[in-house]
């Protein structure tokens, strides 16, 4: 089984390095998805991949955010032949070995879709709220009720990466790529995983904020 | 005897339609909004020459004022462009976005954005 992971990367000069030696080391291969990064990202990366002689770089010529990242990603590695796609985010919140973890349930054909799941109550207080939010709002809008609607680490097999259709530039693809799951009727599960909290992975990803700017685009979506 | 508000709308309506012909002629703007945008500004100007004729038209729909069928109706129209404009907006981030991928997976499979060591670069040149 081929198995690529899709490491969508803007701006993260500082820990795409050690993602990607990780991943190397692991032994998995993967498509880092430069979103028009402004710093050396883009060098850093296009570098390992000639040493290691193993990676794929698609640059997006401008940032067009998350969720156009991740549809690139997935499209190149399809494109490869890959039969499971995982998606594993460039800030180092991730441990690598949750890898396996998540891929678990599609090698054993279990489910379609394995999401990672975070603890909440590991959860710092800031990121909770925005995060049992979407989940919620995951849940008016989809009809699905999980975990963690907003997580980074996700698995695909072949055919649902194939089906699963986004639309979301931004962080509200993280609940779309849910709902699609219902709407193709694809099996899900949701395995445990760890995130590593640094002072840097604090600064990005869903708070407070982010969750309410999801919540008026997702609004504005129905009227359209 | 014109008021100012008479003046500055006539004004306002002549500049608008110019610049609208102007956008037309160097096909940045289609025949049908050309239209609408002429239309639209020719009745600004009718209605600042002769502001009376709102009142046939307050007392048709049962607004009562003249000047309140104008206001509620030029933020009707407003509320309709705006949100117009927020699709066509949308219609063309959407269409950016699937020309920045496929740009993306283009160069990658073409190989254009192969990384280059400025050193390699200097030893190439010291070469030739």
């Amino acid at each position: 089984m081929k198995t690529f992971v899709v490491v969508p990367a803007y701006n993260e000069e500082k820990t795409v390095q050690n993602v990607l030696e990780d991943l190397l080391k692991m032994g998995f291969d993967f498509v880092v998805v430069d979103d028009g990064s402004s710093d050396d990202t883009n060098k850093i990366v296009t570098r390992i991949i000639k040493e290691k002689q193993q990676g794929l770089l698609c640059k997006h010529l401008l940032n067009r955010g998350l969720g156009a990242a991740i549809k690139t990603g997935i499209e190149a590695a399809l494109a490869q032949g890959a039969d499971i796609i995982v998606t594993f985010d460039a800030d180092g919140q991730h441990d690598p070995n949750d890898i396996n973890t998540v891929i678990m349930p599609i090698i054993k054909k279990e489910a379609d879709v394995a999401v990672g799941k975070r603890n909440f109550k590991e959860m710092p207080s800031s990121k909770k709220y925005g995060n049992q939010i979407m989940n919620f709002i995951t849940l008016i809008f989809y009809g699905i009720r999980v975990n963690d609607s907003q997580s980074g680490l996700r698995a695909f097999n072949r055919k649902a990466a194939q089906s699963i259709i986004i639309n979301a530039r931004d962080y509200g693809v993280s609940s779309e790529i849910i709902g699609e799951v219902k709407r193709h009727q694809l099996k899900l599960e949701e395995v445990p995983m760890k995130t590593i909290y640094t002072d840097y992975t604090m600064k990005k990803g869903t708070n407070l904020y982010e969750g309410l700017k999801i919540l008026t685009k997702l609004i504005l979506n129905i009227f359209k | 005897m014109l008021m100012l508000y008479q003046v500055i709308a006539i004004f306002l309506g002549i500049v608008a339609i110019i610049l609208s012909i102007l956008r037309f002629r160097d096909g940045k703007m289609s025949l049908g909004m050309l239209l609408a945008w002429i239309i639209i500004w020719l009745v600004v100007i009718v209605v600042a020459l002769d502001p009376t004729l709102t009142n046939y038209l307050a007392i048709y729909t049962g607004l009562g004022r003249g000047l309140d069928f104008v206001l509620i109706l030029g933020l009707l129209l407003s509320f309709y462009m705006i949100f117009k404009m927020y699709n066509k907006i949308e219609t063309v981030e959407e269409e950016l976005t699937d020309l920045v991928r496929e740009l993306a997976i283009q160069r990658k499979t073409m190989g254009i954005d192969e990384y280059k060591d400025p050193e390699e670069d200097n030893a190439e040149k010291d070469q030739t």
